[in-house]
C-alpha cells in the first residue's frame, strides 16, 4: 500500500550520472576519431576521410531538433525494471506500460470528482441489487497489437477469457506481484486459487498450467464477450480496482512466447506499442496502427472548455505519433535538458524550485518567456501528525489532543517544508474525491495558542504541568527530522514536551505494528480514488497491525464506515462521510496537516495537458503544437 | 614519572627530585623539559587557549548560564545575519549562535566521553598484550585487528541501531571502537620497555607483574597515552559530526553535524549559507586547534618524532 512513500525519497549525492554521462561522451568521441583516422588510413585519399568524419560526427551529436516531427519527449526519474503489468508498481513503470496496456476501465480525463469509464468494456458493468455481482461486456472488434508471439505475426481479437486469464496469472503466487491486495479477499474463489498456486512448480516450467483453465466461481468467462465477477461482499470501489493497471488485459501468447523475458516485451491492446527500449537510457513507443476505440472526451467543465481543452472533443485518439521517454537518475540533467526545449515537460526539481518560481508561485519572466508554464494539480493525498489513542494519557483525556491540535500550525509546515505547495487538511480526504468539502473546517483545526492553552487548562494539564514527555515518532530524512522538531516547537509552545525520535522505515513501521508509538508522523496516498481509501485508516477494526495506527475506536464511525462503504456514491453517501468527518473533527485521533499541491511545468505547445493525480501519463490525449514548437526552439 | 624515575633512563638526565643539589646548572626533569618545551611553543598555547574557550562554553552552555533558548524561535525563518541574530536564524526561526554553542556541548561531551572510554580499554590491553606476550598477545592482537578490519563508520552505524539512538549510544559506541590506535602503540612500548634495566632491576627485586606494569611501565608510556588521547578526541569529535550528519547520532538536540545536514537543504534552495558556515567553522577551528596542540605536545613528550 501506499503509506508515505514519494515524501521519503532519499536524496543521492548529484554528479555521479553526469560524470558517466561525461565519460561516455569523451569515450564516444575518441571513438570515432580512431575511427576517422582508420577511414583516412584505409581509403588513402581525402573525401572518403572527409565523408567519414561527417558521418561519425552525425552519430555522435544529439539528434537535430530541426525534424522532430510529431513526438513527446518526456523524462522518466529511474531505470524501468519491467513493463509486466502484473509487477509494475512504481510511478515509472507505470507511466510507461500503461502506453501500451489497457484494462476494462478507466479514468475520465477531464471530469472531477474522478470517474471511471469503459475502456476495453463496451459499456458500464451491470451490477446485481446486491452489489455482489457483476456483469460485463468487452467491447466488441478490439484486437492485439500486431506481434511475433501471435501465429503469422498478427494481433488476434481480445475475448472474454482474455481477462480471466490476466487476471489469474496476476494472482499467480510465482509472478510475485504486488498487486494481490487489489484483490484479496474480494472474489469469491480467487483466494483458493492463490493458494492452489504455490503447489505449481517453478518458472519456467509451465507457464500456462490446467490450473488457469479451471473454472473459478466468482471469476469466470461466460462467453466470449462476457465476464462475470462475483465479490464476497460488496466493494463500490470495485470498478476503480478494474481499473487499476494490475488489472490490464495481457495476452497469453506474449507471456508463453517470451516466458522470462516477457517484463521486457510489452503487447497489448493500447494506442501505442513499444518499439525500442534501450536499458538506462531511454523508451520509445509508436502509434500502434490498430488502435481504433479511443476517442477524446466531450464533457468537462466550464473552466475546461474555456481553457480549450474540448476543442479536440470526439476527435480520435491519440494524437501524437511517437512517445520518447529519456531516462534520468539525476535531476539537474533533466532540468538543463527541459530548459533548452529537449523535453516537453518536466518536474521542478527541488533545489531548483526558488529558482524557476517566485514566492507569489508565479513563474519566474525568464522561463514565461521561453514558452514555459507553470501547471498545479492537488495530489490525492494526505499528511498528518497521528496520536496512539492505547496510549494511557493520550488515549484518555480528548482534550488533551484537541489542544494539541490548536497548538499545531499547519500553515507554517506548509510554507516551510513543501515550499507553500499545499493545501491545509481538515478531513482525512483529499480535495478531488468524492466527499471533499472546502468549506468544512473542524473546530479544533486551526491554529489558535491562546484556545489551545485554556483547553490544555480544562483537560488538568495547565501549561503542560503534569504531563510525562510525549514521543514524536518520524523517519529518517532531513526534512522529517525537521517536521519533528517542529511539531515539538509548536508544542513547546503549550508546554508540552516532544522529544524527537527518528527511524529507518523498517523500524518505524514495526514500532506501528507493534503499537509502541505516542505521536507519529504519517501520510497517505491513495489507492484509488475512492474516500473510502481514506476513511479506512481510522476503521476500528482496521486497528494496529492493520492500518488504523491510530487505533481509533469510536462505534458510531465504525457503523457509518461499514454504511459507507457499501453504498454508491449519492447524496446519502455524502451524508454519511460528512457525519464521519465531523466525529473524526470533535475526536482528534490526528492532527491534520496538509494535502500536497504537485507542480510541473511544460512548454506552451503541449496541449491538451491536464493534470491527473490518477494517470500519471495519458499521452494519448495530448497533443503537440509542432507549428509552435519550431516557432519557439527555431529550425 | 614517580616510582620509575627512581633509576635513572639511560641517556635521560637525572631527575630534579633525587635530592637537594647545590651546584651550577640545575639539571631538569624530562618532564619538566617537556613542559617547558610546549609552553614555550606559542602556537601550541594558542591552540590550548582556544580549546579552554570551547570548554568554558561548554560548560556554560551546560549548566544552562548561556544560549538557553536554542530550541525556541527567537525571529523568523531565515534571518541572516544581524545584530539582533549574529549568526542568523534557520529554518524554524532558531537562533544559529545558540544552536552552534549548544552544539559545542555535544561535542565536547562526546569528545571527552568517548576518550574517556577508549583509553582505558586500549592502555589496558595494549599493556598486557605487549608485557604478557604468548597467548595473551596472541589473542589480543587477533581481537584488535578484527575490530581494525570492519569499515569504521559501518561498524558505529551498527552500534548506534543496536543501542538506540542518541548523545550516551554515540559516546558508547565511538569510545568501543576507537580503542586500537592507543593500544597498538602501547603495546609496542611495552614490549620495549619491559627490556630496559629499570624493569629489570624492580623484577630483581622481587616486583610482580602488575606493580611492574602499573607502577613501572604505565608512567613511562603515559606520554604516548596522552598524544592518542587527543588524536581519540578528534577523531570522536568528527565522527559525532558524521554521525548525526547521517541521522543515528545525537537526537532532538542540535549537534553540529544536525545542523549541516539543515544546512545541506537550505543552502542549495535558498541560499541561506550562515548555518552551514557557523557549524563548519566551530567545527573546523576546535580540531585545527586540537592538531595543533597534539603536534605540539608530541613534540615535547616524545622528541623522537619530532616533526619540526
Amino acid at each position: 500500500m501506499s503509506q508515505a512513500p514519494r515524501n521519503t525519497r532519499v536524496s543521492v549525492p548529484r554528479g555521479r550520472s553526469l560524470w558517466t554521462r561525461e565519460a561516455r561522451a569523451s569515450r564516444e568521441t575518441a571513438v570515432s576519431s580512431l575511427l576517422t583516422a582508420l577511414c583516412a588510413a584505409l581509403a588513402d585519399y581525402a573525401p572518403v576521410a572527409v565523408l567519414g568524419t561527417t558521418l561519425l560526427l552525425c552519430i555522435g551529436c544529439t539528434p537535430s531538433r530541426k525534424h522532430l516531427g510529431n513526438v513527446f519527449r518526456a523524462p522518466l526519474g529511474s531505470n524501468l525494471k519491467t513493463l509486466d503489468p502484473a509487477q509494475a508498481s512504481d510511478q515509472y513503470s507505470n507511466q510507461c506500460q500503461f502506453q501500451v496496456y489497457e484494462t476494462l476501465f478507466e479514468y475520465k480525463y477531464l471530469s472531477r470528482p474522478y470517474d471511471i469509464q469503459p475502456c476495453l468494456a463496451a459499456r458500464p458493468p451491470e451490477i446485481s441489487p446486491d452489489g455482489k455481482t457483476y456483469v460485463i461486456h468487452m467491447r466488441p472488434g478490439v484486437e492485439f497489437q500486431d506481434d511475433v508471439c501471435f501465429p503469422g505475426g498478427k494481433g488476434r481479437l481480445v475475448t472474454a477469457r482474455d481477462f480471466v486469464y490476466s487476471i489469474k496469472r496476476m494472482c499467480d503466487v510465482r509472478v510475485k506481484t504486488f498487486g494481490w491486495w487489489i484483490f484479496d479477499g474480494k472474489v469469491v474463489g480467487l483466494d483458493e486459487f492463490r493458494k492452489k498456486s504455490e503447489a505449481l512448480p517453478p518458472y519456467p516450467e509451465q507457464w500456462h498450467p490446467a490450473l488457469y483453465d479451471e473454472d473459478l466461481p466468482g471469476l469466470r468467462a461466460l462467453d466470449d464477450s462476457t465476464v462475470q465477477i462475483m465479490l464476497i461482499q460488496p466493494y463500490p470501489y470495485f470498478k476503480d480496482i478494474l481499473a487499476m493497471p494490475y488489472a490490464a488485459i495481457i495476452p497469453h501468447e506474449a507471456v508463453e512466447y517470451y516466458g522470462e523475458e516477457f517484463l521486457n516485451h510489452a503487447v497489448g491492446t493500447g494506442p501505442y506499442k513499444l518499439t525500442e527500449w534501450r536499458h538506462g537510457l531511454r523508451l520509445v513507443f509508436d502509434r500502434n496502427p490498430k488502435y481504433h476505440h479511443g476517442f477524446y472526451p466531450t464533457e468537462g467543465a466550464a473552466s475546461d472548455s474555456a481553457a480549450g481543452l474540448l476543442a479536440d472533443a470526439g476527435k480520435p485518439l491519440p494524437f501524437i505519433d511517437r512517445i520518447v521517454f529519456t531516462i534520468f537518475e539525476e535531476t539537474q540533467p533533466m532540468w538543463l535538458n527541459f530548459l533548452r526545449g529537449n523535453l516537453d515537460r518536466s518536474t521542478i526539481p527541488k533545489d531548483n524550485y526558488g529558482d524557476a518560481v517566485l514566492p507569489s508561485k508565479s513563474l519566474r519572466s525568464e522561463y514565461e518567456s521561453k514558452g514555459i508554464e507553470l501547471v498545479q494539480a492537488k495530489d490525492l493525498d494526505v499528511f498528518y501528525v497521528c496520536f496512539n489513542l492505547e496510549d494511557p494519557i493520550l488515549g484518555k483525556h480528548k482534550m488533551l489532543r484537541q489542544a494539541m491540535s490548536l497548538a499545531y500550525d499547519a500553515k507554517q509546515v506548509i510554507e516551510l517544508f513543501a515550499n507553500g505547495r499545499g493545501i491545509t487538511a481538515q478531513s482525512p480526504i483529499p480535495p478531488g474525491l468524492f466527499g471533499y468539502d472546502s468549506t468544512f473546517a473542524g473546530p479544533y483545526g486551526h491554529y489558535d495558542l491562546e484556545a489551545a492553552k485554556a483547553l490544555l487548562s480544562k483537560a488538568g494539564f495547565p501549561g503542560g504541568q503534569g504531563l510525562p514527555e510525549f514521543e514524536f515518532l518520524t523517519m529518517t530524512g532531513s526534512d522529517l527530522r525537521q517536521q519533528g522538531e517542529h511539531f515539538a516547537q509548536c508544542m513547546a509552545r503549550i508546554g508540552i514536551k516532544i522529544k524527537v525520535s527518528i527511524f529507518t522505515w523498517p523500524e518505524y513501521l514495526d514500532r506501528l505494528k507493534r503499537k509502541q508509538t505516542q505521536i507519529m508522523r504519517a501520510a497517505w496516498s491513495a489507492d484509488y480514488p475512492d474516500p473510502e481509501n481514506f476513511l479506512q485508516l481510522l476503521y476500528g477494526p482496521n486497528a494496529s497491525p492493520g492500518e488504523n495506527n491510530a487505533n481509533y475506536r469510536n462505534p458510531e464511525y465504525d457503523s457509518l464506515y461499514r454504511v459507507m462503504a457499501v453504498i454508491p456514491d449519492s447524496p446519502e453517501r455524502l451524508k454519511v462521510v460528512r457525519r464521519m468527518q465531523e466525529l473524526l473533527a470533535e475526536d482528534c485521533p490526528w492532527i491534520y496537516s496538509y494535502h500536497r499541491i504537485n507542480e510541473t511545468l511544460r512548454y506552451q505547445w503541449l496541449k491538451n495537458h491536464v493534470p491527473h493525480a490518477v494517470l500519471d501519463a495519458p499521452i494519448k490525449y495530448y497533443r503537440i503544437d509542432a507549428e509552435a514548437r519550431r516557432g519557439y526552439l527555431g529550425g | 614519572m614517580s616510582a620509575a624515575s627512581n633509576i635513572p633512563l639511560e641517556g635521560a638526565e637525572p631527575l630534579a627530585a633525587a635530592g637537594p643539589r647545590t651546584g651550577t646548572t640545575e639539571p631538569r626533569s624530562p618532564r619538566r623539559s617537556s613542559w617547558g618545551k610546549l609552553l614555550r611553543d606559542k602556537s601550541a598555547m594558542a591552540a590550548l587557549a582556544v580549546i579552554l574557550v570551547y570548554v568554558v562554553v561548554a560548560l556554560l552552555a551546560m549548566s544552562h548560564l548561556i544560549a538557553r533558548h536554542y530550541q525556541e524561535a527567537l525571529g523568523t525563518a531565515y534571518v541572516p545575519p544581524s545584530r539582533q541574530f549574529l549568526l542568523g536564524t534557520d529554518l524554524l526561526g532558531r537562533s544559529v549562535l545558540q544552536r552552534v554553542v549548544h552544539g559545542t556541548r555535544i561535542a565536547l561531551a562526546v569528545g571527552f566521553v568517548s576518550t574517556g572510554i577508549a583509553i582505558p580499554i586500549g592502555v589496558l590491553f595494549g599493556l598486557l598484550s605487549g608485557f604478557y606476550r604468548k597467548r595473551v598477545d596472541g589473542f589480543i592482537v587477533w581481537f584488535y585487528t578484527t575490530v581494525d578490519s570492519i569499515p569504521y563508520i559501518l561498524l558505529v552505524l551498527a552500534l548506534a541501531l543496536v543501542m538506540g539512538k542518541g548523545l550516551v549510544a554515540v559516546c558508547i559506541a565511538l569510545g568501543i571502537t576507537s580503542w586500537v590506535g592507543a593500544c597498538r602503540v602501547v603495546r609496542g612500548e611495552v614490549i620495549k620497555q619491559k627490556e630496559l634495566e629499570y624493569v629489570q632491576a624492580a623484577r630483581a627485586m622481587g616486583a610482580g607483574g602488575g606493580r611492574i606494569l602499573f607502577r613501572h611501565i604505565l608512567p613511562n608510556v603515559m606520554h604516548l597515552v596522552l598524544i592518542q588521547a587527543s588524536l581519540v578526541f578528534v577523531d570522536a569529535v568528527k565522527s559525532e559530526v558524521i554521525l548525526s550528519y547521517l541521522g543515528v547520532g545525537v537526537q532532538g538536540e542540535p549537534s553540529w553535524g544536525v545542523m549541516i545536514d539543515d544546512a545541506r537543504i537550505e543552502l542549495i534552495g535558498r541560499g541561506a549559507w550562515w548555518q552551514f558556515v557557523s557549524a563548519t567553522t566551530a567545527m573546523f577551528v576546535l580540531l585545527l586547534a586540537f592538531n595543533v596542540f597534539n603536534d605540539a605536545l608530541r613534540d615535547a613528550l616524545d622528541p623522537k618524532f619530532k616533526t619540526k
